[in-house]
């Protein structure tokens, strides 16, 4: 580690030393299983993420990731992700004087924040110079609503861990980044009714023999800081215990597994179809661990928001939009979209 | 030793000054007689005088050995240490221009990305070469530098084929070899610019140090003393006015004296004119010039990343223009400063202006990413317009460079002649002592051959 702090030894020694720390967290996690805890804060990000250079993300994002998916579990109960959301105004949607809409309206652009790397679905196209996706489509169709112009948006990326302090403090209007709907983020922010349905499964190498995360007990597997993913990763029940390695965007999982640093990305199956389509010699693999119910984010100020996205949705469901999206960034045939189901 | 035969000098002169009143205990048999005395006068100055070649032949090889070694080994390996550190880090800022460019990169900014890494990678070659066992800790920086140069740009490739192919995996891999080039590479350059930069310093205050030469241009002042003394206790004795042979010696040891002063006191001044009109201009200049190129990879990056670095190469950035300045403690007016009256002063005052102007056309082409303009905010970084920031990066960036230039032309003129001052001045000591042992030899026997 003292030598590799400076990266003398190289490439080659630093993965050795990332691997002896990956031992000795695998060793900690043993003991913690051992006594029938829940997964501890790991060490092993942290010095990968030190050992990527500047990515500084790590323990305590872990960490958070665990003790969030903890609540999850705890407040499934509670509330129903699926049917959470408000119910529109019957008709089309109007920006209503008054309202959040207008607000934007007189700015001039809706500011939505995006992934930049999430391919086909939220994704800086280096061959157009935009920002593209099926996410895109779905900030595009607001942007239509709100403008009559699908183009008055800013978007900005940001990281999964940011999604929702971002919307909550303002700083973007809405958050459409293969953003799960989950009860522990229901209390922070509103989702629109499920634009899509994805599921938790687990990409490796073709060569990999790995059938899922129940095969890769004691090895590394990579997600973003402050996704779900992270948390079920870390929380997976296979023994020795999984090694959650996180970084700042699944394209940098990618990475990482490409260079042998990690064995495995997991995450929704959307994303995961992404990173496969850049690398052919990939392969998703798996049963379908968890389902991912995606939903536009909106801050709690703004209900009329809420509403306003879910006409703006169901109206571009009825009108085919939503079908030719799918059909461009996800595949084709499109299936029919999620059914709305409102909370009241 | 040296000390010893100035006390014996001294001794023997007094000897010889009281000769006839009370001759010390220690010399009263040598020195009962007149030609005993002489005797012992032609064997003490001839020893003093080739005592005396030794040292100052010694003396001069030090100086002139330390003065060519700034110039010839020193300086170059610094240099060479400042372009690793240079051509890195405008490495990772040009790779991060092309990639901000789009798949299809300028030719010219893709060609200067080439030439740093193979320039790079030359002066990784050439200083291991050069500095063999005597590069102590840079020995460990340049083994980091040529392990991980290639990882580096094994990845700015794949980020490119990545990109060119449409996948945002492009931006990924670009991110990785950033973060290898700023956590392990960069890190590794700046170490061993400080490690060389030092050792010239170190080098160059040998060359320029007082002490030995005081003591070989003493003990030489010493001999002329005792040369003048013998020669008047001599005209006393024997009533001759001039002993030719003691004045021939006192006459090339007077000459030594004055080359040996002269050519120190030249190379000193032109060494530390060459430190201080040449390195230290060159190492401010170089060390703002490294800040701007970092700073200005920042600005791309954060183009790149659109927002998805919460904002840390923004703030990377805020923090190198503070580190720049220019104000009071800031590199650009530290480079300023040191650069006053040198060849250097010219980039340093243009760089500090121009650096202003790089600001605020940082903050316009923030101003329009921050207000959904980004496609504008990526005109502006590689734009060549007017108000453009690539514009006001372009002109910073040459200022630097001429006032690196300015002052690298500065200390090579000055330091060559600083080492060219000592020029023959090795073989010309050693023949004046000989001429002094000589003339005192020559000159004594004759007296001493009268009283046979």
């Amino acid at each position: 580690m003292t030598t590799g702090a400076r990266g003398v030894s190289g490439k080659g020694k630093w993965s050795a030393a990332v691997r002896a720390v990956a031992i000795l967290t695998g060793t900690v996690l043993l003991a913690g299983a051992a006594g029938c805890t829940a997964a501890s804060p790991q060490s092993a990000p942290a010095a990968q993420a030190r050992n990527q250079g500047g990515r500084a993300t790590g323990t305590s994002t872990a960490h958070h990731a665990a003790s969030r998916t903890a609540t999850q579990a705890h407040d499934t109960a509670a509330c129903n992700p699926v049917a959470s959301s408000l119910r529109p105004a019957p008709g089309p949607p109007q920006v209503t004087p008054g309202s959040f809409m207008a607000k934007i309206l007189e700015r001039g652009y809706l500011i939505a924040g995006v992934s930049q790397s999430t391919y086909n679905f939220g994704y800086f196209n280096p061959l157009t110079g935009k920002t593209e996706g099926f996410d895109i489509d779905m900030v595009h169709a607001v942007a239509q609503a709100i403008f009559g112009n699908p183009d008055k948006v800013e978007f900005r990326g940001i990281t999964d861990d940011q999604r929702e302090p971002d919307v909550s403090n303002g700083s973007v209007d809405i958050v459409a980044e293969t953003m799960t709907i989950l009860c522990s983020r229901l209390k922070k922010v509103y989702f629109s009714s499920v634009y899509f349905e994805a599921n938790t499964r687990v990409l490796v190498l073709k060569n990999s023999t790995a059938t899922g995360l129940a095969s890769l007990g004691g090895q590394k597997v990579c997600a973003t800081a402050g996704s779900d993913s992270a948390g079920i990763i870390s929380s997976y029940p296979v023994t020795p215990r999984l090694v959650l390695v996180t970084a700042p965007q699944f394209t940098d999982c990618l990475v990482l597994l490409q260079q042998g640093q990690v064995a495995a990305v997991s995450t929704d199956d959307a994303i995961l179809a992404g990173l496969h389509a850049q690398d052919p010699f990939t392969k998703v693999v798996g049963p379908l661990l968890a389902p991912q119910p995606y939903g536009l984010a909106i801050a709690k100020q703004h209900p009329d928001f809420v509403r306003f996205v879910n006409a703006v949705l169901a109206q571009y469901e009825a009108d085919g939009g939503w079908a030719a999206s799918y059909a461009r960034w996800v595949g084709s045939p499109a299936p029919n979209p999620p059914a709305a189901r409102y909370a009241d | 030793m040296v000390s010893g035969a100035a006390l014996k000098t001294s001794g023997a002169a007094g000897a010889v000054g009281n000769a006839a009143s009370a001759p010390s205990r220690r010399f009263r048999v040598d020195v009962s007689t007149t030609p005993d005395r002489l005797r012992l006068l032609l064997l003490v100055v001839v020893l003093l005088s080739l005592a005396w070649g030794g040292l100052a032949a010694f003396t001069v090889n030090q100086y002139s050995s330390a003065a060519s070694g700034v110039v010839a080994v020193r300086e170059p390996l610094s240099l060479d240490a400042q372009q690793i550190y240079r051509h890195l880090s405008d490495a990772d800022n040009t790779a991060a221009t092309a990639f901000l460019a789009g798949g299809l990169e300028p030719p010219a900014v893709r060609q200067r990305y080439l030439a740093d890494i193979q320039a790079a990678g030359t002066e990784i070659e050439n200083a291991t070469a050069q500095g063999g066992a005597t590069l102590g800790g840079a020995a460990k920086d340049l083994a980091t530098l040529s392990e991980d140069l290639p990882s580096y740009a094994g990845e700015i490739e794949t980020a490119r084929a990545d990109n060119r192919q449409g996948f945002p995996l492009g931006a990924a891999y670009l991110r990785e070899a950033s973060g290898l080039m700023r956590s392990t590479l960069l890190p590794a350059a700046g170490d061993m610019y400080t490690t060389e930069n030092a050792s010239l310093n170190a080098t160059s205050a040998q060359a320029t140090g007082l002490p030995l030469v005081i003591i070989t241009l003493a003990v030489g002042l010493g001999i002329v003393v005792v040369l003048f003394l013998a020669s008047r206790w001599l005209g006393r004795r024997t009533h001759r006015v001039l002993n030719l042979g003691l004045l021939l010696a006192g006459a090339a040891a007077v000459i030594a004296l004055a080359w040996l002063a002269v050519a120190y006191a030249g190379a000193r001044g032109d060494l530390l004119a060459a430190q201080s009109r040449g390195s230290a201009p060159v190492e401010a200049l170089a060390r703002a010039d490294i800040t701007a190129l970092q700073a200005h990879a920042d600005e791309s990056l954060t183009l790149i990343d659109n927002g998805s670095d919460n904002g840390t190469y923004q703030a990377t950035y805020l923090r190198q223009q503070h580190a720049l300045g220019p104000g009071p403690g800031t590199l650009l007016t530290l480079a300023e400063t040191a650069a006053g009256g040198s060849q250097a002063a010219g980039g340093a005052t243009a760089a500090a202006g121009d650096a202003q102007a790089w600001y605020a056309a940082h903050a316009r082409l923030r101003a329009l990413d921050d207000n959904a303009n980004h496609a504008a905010a990526v005109r502006s970084a590689l734009g060549s317009g007017h108000s453009d920031a690539g514009t006001a990066f372009a002109k910073l960036s040459a200022d630097f460079a001429t006032g690196i230039a300015g002052g690298q032309a500065d200390f090579a003129a000055s330091a060559s002649s600083g080492a060219d001052a000592f020029t023959g001045l090795e073989p010309g000591v050693i023949a004046a002592a000989l001429v002094m042992a000589a003339g005192c030899a020559w000159g004594l026997s004759r007296r001493l051959a009268e009283y046979r």
